[in-house]
């Protein structure tokens, strides 16, 4: 998974607009899927207008929204409070799992040949936040949700994260120190997991890069191993792997040094007056 | 220049001895530094709002000798707004302890799958959140100014005239008591929040707000005791797609909302996503108040123009992540108001817009863009996803990130940090938000293959 998913790729503008924020990343082959539903709107209003179960409102006291405080974007108008009568009670279950316990997974209950298998508890825990997604439900205080993800070993989160990215590298290193030989098997070798394309690909990336250091100095493939240059160019393929999966990622990265730059130059705005004189 | 008084009239153009027809002021108009004219009597300064902006601005300016004058349209209106400020705000600007209605001592963070954390466990016993009613605190500051020399004036700005060239006053026009007035004054501060009229007249252009909608609920004895000194933060796209939710403690009440940026249709909807995950707490309470107000989310493109200076709301100083402004709002206020005393010599010299630049405006930006940027990159990256939002949750629950938090917070410094905890702080940082991500990303996928098999 990129690394880059960790920023939501949205370009801030004066005009703000609804836009769905979560970050989504696809791999080229997965079928796109316009059905997911948005998430502001997939969940029960839970308010009820009794007395006994929930908040009564009855009572504005003054009307708060003035015409010249009530403003969305720079004027439009703030829709109106709700009316008590608009607010319909709905019971809703809380996620039920005989294995959440405590407001915890408990372990013990995912014990496989006497140890943790901590693949099922990260699925059980993608189950519950997604049910939770879906279901938000009320915090509780008598039994509050004490689970997070740094009870699962780092090791475990690597075989989930890092497969992927390790066979592509594997195919780059692999290719980059070997022989024409060694080459074509690790092509070979790499046809057969699933990201076929991409270890591939970066077999050929990688059989390039040693042929083009080799014609450029005369060194031999062999000897490429032990030169500073053939391993700062290693690094940076490491880290262009690592950090740009996709074409799409470059675009990303783009995006992402605009988005960064952006409040500077609303700050920066007011003093681009001085610039205009001076020029 | 003589003195100039106020006076009331019923008919605009009577009083007026310059013509009526306001010209914009060119700034290209000043190539050359003027030479610096002495004027006969004290600078005059017009603060337009009379919140923590303006009245600090206005205290500042009449304490250092400026002839003062506040307009405030409601002087005893309670504004929607959070109402919690800084501990170093109590010593600066020396706001008596009988104020603060609650000392929120700790407060508690949700995330989207309801992971609790106490956020607040390294709190000293003198260090707390103050909570205080903005009329309350709003008055109290005006006063001071008042006390200090400057005139207050309960009054509703209609327009202001700019100047017909460098040396020409500015003149404001407003109703009071129904009645039309006007005033000729050499500088204005614009302290009139995030629809300023003075924005407005010197075209210093637009931002984007974000919206800040909330109740203030009624509880029961037994409810309220759980938030007397509590205050909690819910994070999620139910309750918002680009910021947070929150329950925080206020007088007799409590206030439950939320605010969006990109989402402000949906607000209702999130309002009501907020009560529902706070519902068993508030259960038995009752709606008395329900309140809106716009939030900027950045600096306005000009803040500084001719001799009027725009501070607080009205400038565009709310952090980004937090959407504090209160502190900002009166710091802002307060240095702006000593440029121009500084500027002017106590006011016995008129200013220019270089001065209100090099005296407020770049003293502003080197002591807090920073704080402001980290608060905007802290948004982008925690704020974006519900994946974000659980790795900030996981991460205060670290000791050391809430030290470093508080401190930030409370006393508006760069926390002196420990090396080595820095970058355990940085590596869990990377960990919570690969995690996390992981987590986000097999629930996107689970859902995808949910939706295959149905195709």
């Amino acid at each position: 998974m990129s690394s880059m998913a960790i920023f939501s790729p949205k370009l801030p503008t004066l005009n703000p607009s609804p836009s769905n924020s979560y970050g989504k990343t696809h791999f080229s082959f997965k079928p796109y899927l316009p059905l997911r539903p948005t998430k502001k709107l997939h969940f029960h209003l839970l308010v009820s207008a009794d007395n006994g179960s929930g908040v009564a409102a009855t009572v504005e006291e003054d009307t708060p929204l003035s015409s010249e405080e009530a403003v969305g974007s720079n004027g439009s108008p703030v829709p109106p409070p709700t009316e008590a009568a608009d607010l319909v009670a709905e019971p809703v279950s809380s996620f039920q799992d005989a294995r959440w316990v405590g407001g915890t997974w408990d372990l013990k209950q995912f014990a496989k040949d006497g140890n943790t298998d901590w693949d099922a508890v990260i699925d059980a825990e993608v189950k519950r936040r997604k049910w939770m997604e879906d279901n938000p439900e009320s915090s509780s205080n008598e039994n509050p949700v004490v689970f997070d993800t740094s009870i699962i070993p780092w090791w475990a989160w690597m075989k989930r994260f890092h497969l992927p990215e390790a066979e592509l590298l594997n195919g780059l290193t692999h290719s980059f120190l070997s022989t024409h030989v060694l080459e074509f098997t690790c092509i070979e070798c790499h046809l057969t997991v699933l990201h076929e394309l991409y270890a591939g690909r970066a077999a050929m990336i990688g059989f390039f890069m040693a042929y083009f250091v080799d014609s450029l100095t005369g060194v031999g493939l062999v000897d490429q191993m032990g030169n500073f240059f053939c391993k700062t160019l290693l690094f940076v393929a490491v880290a262009g792997v690592l950090l740009i999966r996709k074409n799409e990622d470059i675009e990303t990265v783009k995006k992402l040094i605009e988005e960064t730059t952006f409040y500077d130059k609303q700050w920066q705005a007011t003093w681009q007056d001085d610039n205009t004189k001076q020029s | 220049m003589a003195a100039h008084t106020v006076t009331s009239v019923h008919h605009p153009l009577q009083s007026l001895t310059q013509t009526f027809k306001a010209k914009t002021f060119k700034p290209q108009n000043m190539k050359c530094k003027p030479t610096s004219i002495v004027i006969s009597s004290k600078l005059r300064a017009a603060v337009i709002g009379g919140g923590p902006a303006g009245s600090s601005a206005a205290e500042a300016l009449a304490s250092g000798g400026i002839e003062t004058y506040i307009f405030e349209r409601s002087p005893e209106a309670a504004k929607p707004c959070g109402g919690a400020i800084p501990l170093c705000m109590l010593d600066e600007f020396s706001i008596p302890s009988h104020l603060v209605d609650r000392k929120v001592t700790q407060m508690k963070i949700i995330s989207p799958s309801n992971l609790t954390v106490d956020f607040g466990k390294t709190l000293k016993p003198h260090e707390f959140i103050s909570m205080l009613r903005r009329e309350v605190l709003d008055n109290f500051i005006r006063l001071r100014a008042k006390d200090k020399g400057a005139t207050l004036i309960k009054a509703l700005v209609t327009n202001i005239e700019l100047p017909l060239s460098e040396k020409s006053p500015y003149i404001i026009h407003y109703i009071s008591n129904n009645t039309h007035g006007s005033l000729t004054v050499d500088v204005i501060v614009g302290a009139d929040g995030a629809n300023s009229k003075v924005a407005k007249s010197i075209k210093a252009g637009n931002y984007a707000c974000a919206i800040a909608f909330q109740e203030r609920i009624q509880l029961p004895e037994d409810k309220m005791k759980y938030y007397e000194n509590l205050a909690e933060m819910y994070v999620g796209d139910d309750v918002s797609p680009d910021f947070y939710a929150w329950v925080f403690p206020k007088c007799d009440h409590v206030a439950v909302g939320t605010g969006t940026v990109c989402s402000k249709q949906n607000i209702k909807q999130f309002q009501g996503a907020i009560r529902n995950r706070v519902k068993p707490k508030i259960e038995g309470g009752k709606i008395i108040k329900v309140e809106a107000h716009p939030i900027p989310e950045h600096p306005r493109p000009t803040r500084v123009r001719g001799r009027v200076a725009l501070v607080g709301d009205a400038a565009g100083y709310v952090t980004k992540c937090s959407g504090e402004g209160i502190y900002f709002a009166a710091k802002s206020g307060r240095m702006c108001g000593e440029a121009i005393v500084r500027a002017s010599e106590n006011g016995k010299k008129m200013i220019d817009e270089a001065d209100l630049k090099r005296e407020y405006l770049r003293k502003w930006d080197d002591e807090f863009f920073c704080t402001f940027k980290f608060l905007d990159i802290l948004q982008k990256v925690f704020y974006g996803s519900n994946a974000g939002r659980e790795a900030l949750v996981e991460l205060c629950g670290k000791e050391y990130v809430q030290r470093m938090t508080f401190e930030s917070y409370l006393y508006k410094k760069i926390a002196k940090g420990n090396p080595l905890e820095d970058v355990k702080m940085a590596m869990n940082t990377i960990g919570s938000l690969i995690r996390c991500n992981i987590v986000g990303k097999e629930m996107v996928d689970a859902f995808d293959r949910k939706m295959l098999l149905k195709l």
